[in-house]
């Protein structure tokens, strides 16, 4: 789902930049307060996880697949704020190490997918876990994937309103929300149900298993 | 040192290039830098993951771009030149700085950032090992293509087994760490 590096002007990334640093810094402190000297082991591992994750391949009807984003399961696992860092760590390593996303839009990227995929799972499945807890991993995760992929094909879709040469034609992204709010949000409904029972299924196991073991 | 110098040029010039629109210029700086990742080894592969990071999304914008003008009856090559000579320039610049650098000592001037760098590394192949064989063994598991069901069990348990193991692997690292007097050098 991220957005790739040329894409997006800077009048769009370098504002997020500008408000995604000092959400950063609140949840290194945050992170750092519940997991103390834990912390770099934890964090290296869970951004290490966060990174296989994404490379897990989600089966789609009709033999394809697509990529699992994981911010849903690493929150309902660790927590709103581990799972942001982290995911922020995994999009800066990607962008480092593979040149995949960018580092221009590390911060729309971060606050999209990191921030407000992980808080949306977690507000759903907190609303609906006293009914049915599978049903709240599954609706939170959906919905996670969902508002991130509303947030992303709104930052795309406004990129025409950030400027056009003289001739008329458009300096980064072309199209408007008209286009990008059903390709994107379509396709992410359809990946986001996948990933929301991958993760019921991941998230049973593990619970059982960790509770096994403590 | 080097390594922290190269990490922030390349900070630098890919913002900058986010700012320049004009596609000679663009055009004559893509030239510069293909420069200096073509001169290097490893030629071919590089030049040729340039291409298939960017392909997918440029191609896709680029086509639907080109029939939306076309059936609007607008110009559309100045955008079109200008999207894909950004693109590639900046996937050019990437590829020749994550040839170069190393990132742990890029990170030095941070030593919370260079530990997690490096652990996070070493992890990371850790993990991808482990992913390799749990695919393998369900490939060889399945001769013909297996249905949905099972292809969503597979990933479930990659998924799980992954989430395991990053959980030993937290404690076993924290006391690996604590054992040798890691925090009490920090504290």
């Amino acid at each position: 789902m991220h957005i790739p590096d040329g894409l997006i002007a800077p009048q769009a990334y370098l504002p997020a930049f500008a408000l995604v640093v000092p959400i950063w810094a609140f949840s290194v402190r945050k992170v750092a307060r519940s997991f103390d000297e834990a912390l770099v082991p934890r964090l290296a591992v869970l951004t290490a996880l966060a990174f296989v994750l994404s490379s897990i391949m989600l089966p789609l009807p009709g033999g394809t697949s697509g990529h699992l984003i994981g911010v849903g399961l690493l929150a309902l696992a660790f927590g709103l704020w581990p799972a942001f860092l982290t995911y922020s760590l995994v999009l800066a390593l990607q962008s480092l190490l593979l040149g995949a996303g960018g580092i221009t839009v590390l911060a729309i990227n971060a606050l999209c997918m990191g921030l407000v995929g992980a808080g949306v799972t977690l507000l759903v499945y907190r609303m609906l876990a006293r009914w049915s807890r599978p049903l709240a991993i599954v609706i939170g995760v959906w919905s996670g994937v969902v508002a991130s992929s509303v947030l992303v094909a709104l930052a795309l879709g406004m990129q025409p309103l950030l400027g056009s040469d003289a001739g008329g034609q458009p300096l980064f992204f072309p199209f408007g929300p008209a286009v990008t709010l059903p390709i994107i949000v379509g396709t992410h409904a359809l990946t986001g149900l996948g990933e929301g029972l991958l993760t019921c299924l991941v998230f049973g196991v593990f619970e059982k298993r960790v509770l096994a073991t403590t | 040192m080097k390594d922290r110098l190269l990490l922030i040029a390349w900070l630098l010039s890919v913002v900058s290039v986010t700012f320049i629109h004009d596609p000679a210029r663009l055009g004559g700086l893509l030239v510069l830098a293909a420069a200096l990742v073509l001169g290097g080894r490893e030629t071919a592969r590089l030049a040729g993951r340039a291409l298939a990071v960017v392909a997918l999304v440029n191609l896709a914008v680029s086509l639907s771009y080109v029939l939306a003008s076309t059936l609007a009856g607008e110009p559309w090559g100045i955008f079109v030149l200008r999207l894909n000579l950004r693109v590639l320039l900046l996937a050019f610049l990437t590829l020749w700085m994550t040839r170069h650098l190393d990132l742990p000592r890029a990170l030095a001037f941070s030593p919370s950032l260079k530990f997690i760098s490096v652990l996070a590394l070493g992890q990371i192949q850790l993990f991808k090992r482990m992913l390799l064989d749990y695919r393998m063994a369900f490939t060889s598991r399945h001769p013909a293509p297996p249905p949905i069901r099972h292809r969503l069990g597979g990933a479930g348990r990659q998924a799980t087994a992954l989430l395991e193991k990053a959980e030993i692997q937290a404690c076993e690292l924290n006391h690996g760490m604590r054992s040798r007097g890691f925090f009490d050098d920090r504290a």
